[in-house]
């Protein structure tokens, strides 16, 4: 029993991240109906500018919480910049053109990211510190919990639960969900879709700064190409959960971190990723809309 | 008359010309970058060194040597390309690659081609084709399996045996010969497991293995995994010993794995520091001077042998003929002082007369020599 506790509080961890990651797929979805493929990128991006600020500001002093909490503000203000950069580049001049130009455009931001960030810090392997979080861990009866792990599950928690608030309850939050309904309709009620699609892009660029951060912390290697690996798993996440739909990435990442876990530990390591897939195709066979996307009916 | 000599003076200065531009092409395919960049980049450093000195003795049978180097970022389809690359550019020998995956999807280009080609790829399966244009500078898994076995069941009487690999062709090779060999001797291998390099997250198979309460846990996989999987490791709580095959020597391997790294048991050759030979002292001395520090790993030293070797051939046979330096590699030359000890290989081109060294880590990135 313990064991499966154990599969269970790993599977949620990654898939906490992988939820935090596909918030910004899916919201830029939603909005644009544009798939965002750098954001994979930006999110490794975020864990290099991380370390950087470590390593620049606190490189030589004990690490603190406060030291910490600046690291994460820091780069989340520093990767939303870049995130809004990246849609004023590579999208907004492309917002009339037909959807595949947008697509093409955003694979070759990805890859301007990745070889940045290749240029910028070289391509050997970038290692986080090992002390930044305390070593604490928890044993409740074999199962085990680090304090690196509750931090994510408890602020990928707090953080999903104010973006839904923020969506449901919020006036901002009503004029991002009619953008996301029709875009002309919206703008007819007064609404600046500019500003709408700028916040989105903030909101989540920081989402995957934060992600990326805890990628950092949790698992400490850093590659130029590793965006290609999050990225895409946050991107099954949220077709699982139903593109578009916020509490879907939510859903979806949770659900394939466990799947993952589950797979891996009582089937097989070597076949997790396939099995992934194979849950992919099956719910695009049976929900192509995801779990809870929602059914759009063709008007005539 | 005039003619005649302006006509002998011409041909003169093309022939001077044609001598002078006369260079003999030596090729180095490594993973310059990706994820292995830092070895890749050392045996680059290390085979320009050799050159240099070469070049500045009056080079290679009185041609001077040119270095061409080409980036395969230890992938298989790269490395194909790299070999093609190599071969129009007139190489007459190859340096590397540092993976055997890499290594082995180029040897054929090299074979067909006659381009002589060294590696220090351990994959048994590089040797099984037996192509006449390749020698290992590197031992064979075989060897360190048989000698990981040794350890593990009568040195360290461990009981219960977990055996983890990549699925690169060197580490999987490894893993699989690993446990045959901890059979073949009698011991218990209760779970042989294998993890995606580069995934980082490992601990769906490590809380499986848990359940079974091993004595141990050996990876033959490479640093950057291994670092990730003793961390790891530790924080689910599972107290087996961990130990790693040779390509988790490496500086890396301590910042991935931090304080975790304490304890942590490696296998593999002597490391360049602790090398007792002369000639060690000499190169690695020089390599410190032009590069500021030690080679990451036994692995470019290797390579630097696999280069000299060549060197020697070509100068005792005094021919840039690949069959004859090969044949000379083969059969003539005997105990080649080495940087990694006497250089013998055998007629499948397999290197012979494998050292291991048992190391230990320790907490601050030092290690320990355990067993010799």
């Amino acid at each position: 029993m313990d064991i499966f506790l154990q599969q269970l509080i790993n599977g949620l961890t990654i898939g906490s991240l992988y939820a935090l990651v596909a918030l910004g797929y899916t919201m830029v979805y939603g909005v644009m109906k544009l798939i965002n493929f750098a954001h994979g990128d930006l999110v490794a991006f975020s864990a290099y500018v991380g370390l950087t600020i470590f390593s620049q500001l606190f490189g030589s002093s004990a690490s603190s919480f406060v030291n910490v909490i600046i690291i994460f503000v820091l780069t989340s203000i520093i990767v939303a910049f870049v995130g809004v950069l990246l849609e004023r580049l590579a999208y907004r001049p492309l917002r009339t053109a037909p959807r595949l130009s947008a697509v093409v455009s955003a694979l070759g931001a990805s890859l301007v990211i990745q070889n940045g960030i290749m240029l910028i810090w070289g391509p050997n392997m970038q290692i986080f510190p090992a002390d930044l979080l305390p070593n604490t861990t928890w044993n409740f009866g074999g199962v085990i919990i680090t304090f690196t792990q509750l931090c994510i599950l408890i602020l990928s928690a707090v953080l999903m639960a104010a973006l839904f608030i923020f969506i449901n309850k919020t006036k901002m939050g009503t004029a991002i969900r009619a953008t996301a309904i029709d875009q002309d309709a919206a703008k007819l009620m007064g609404i600046n879709v500019n500003k709408v699609i700028t916040l989105i892009f903030i909101i989540g660029s920081m989402l995957g700064a934060i992600g990326g951060l805890f990628i950092g912390l949790y698992y400490r290697a850093l590659t130029f190409d590793m965006g290609w690996l999050y990225g895409l798993n946050a991107f099954i996440a949220a077709i699982i959960g139903g593109i578009g739909s916020i509490p879907g990435a939510m859903i979806g990442g949770l659900l394939l971190g466990l799947f993952n876990a589950l797979i891996a530990g009582y089937i097989s390591t070597e076949w997790a990723e396939t099995f992934t897939f194979i849950l992919l195709i099956i719910i695009l066979i049976v929900r192509p809309t995801g779990i809870l996307g929602e059914k759009t009916a063709e008007k005539v | 008359m005039k003619k005649i000599v302006k006509a002998l003076a011409l041909s003169g200065i093309v022939a001077c010309s044609l001598f002078a531009s006369d260079v003999v092409k030596v090729g180095v395919q490594a993973p310059i970058t990706g994820k292995y960049a830092n070895e890749g980049q050392s045996i680059d450093n290390f085979v320009k060194l050799l050159v240099d000195e070469k070049n500045k003795e009056g080079g290679l049978l009185g041609k001077k040597i040119e270095v061409v180097t080409c980036d395969d970022e230890a992938k298989a389809q790269k490395a194909a390309v790299c070999a093609k690359k190599l071969v129009n550019a007139g190489v007459f020998a190859v340096i590397g690659s540092y993976t055997s995956g890499a290594t082995e999807a180029a040897q054929t280009t090299y074979y067909r081609n006659k381009v002589l080609q060294t590696s220090d790829g351990t994959s048994d399966s590089l040797i099984k084709k037996k192509y006449w244009t390749f020698f290992r500078n590197s031992f064979p898994n075989e060897a360190q399996s048989d000698f990981t076995a040794d350890y593990f069941v009568n040195v360290k009487k461990y009981q219960k045996i977990v055996v983890l690999s990549d699925y690169s062709s060197y580490s999987n090779g490894l893993g699989d010969a690993t446990e045959n060999s901890i059979k073949k001797i009698g011991g218990n291998v209760i779970f042989r497991g294998k993890i995606k390099s580069g995934t980082q997250n490992f601990t769906a198979v490590l809380t499986k293995i848990k359940a079974m309460n091993p004595d141990v846990i050996y990876y033959s996989g490479y640093y950057t995994d291994g670092g990730l999987l003793r961390a790891q490791q530790l924080q689910l709580g599972i107290n087996a010993d961990f130990v790693g095959g040779d390509s988790n020597d490496n500086p890396d391997f301590y910042k991935l794995a931090g304080k975790a790294s304490a304890g942590t048991i490696i296998i593999n050759f002597p490391t360049p520091e602790i090398l007792p030979y002369k000639e060690a002292k000499k190169y690695l001395s020089a390599y410190k001077r032009e590069f500021g520090a030690n080679p990451p790993s036994i692995w470019p030293v290797t390579n630097a042998d696999g280069l000299r070797a060549i060197f020697e051939a070509a100068e005792k046979t005094n021919s840039l003929d690949t069959k004859t330096i090969s044949d000379y590699i083969r059969n003539t030359m005997k105990d080649f002082p080495g940087i990694t000890g006497p250089f013998n290989i055998r007629e499948d081109g397999e290197r012979v007369g494998a050292k291991f060294v048992v190391y230990k880590l320790n907490d601050n990135g030092t290690k320990d020599v355990v067993e010799q």
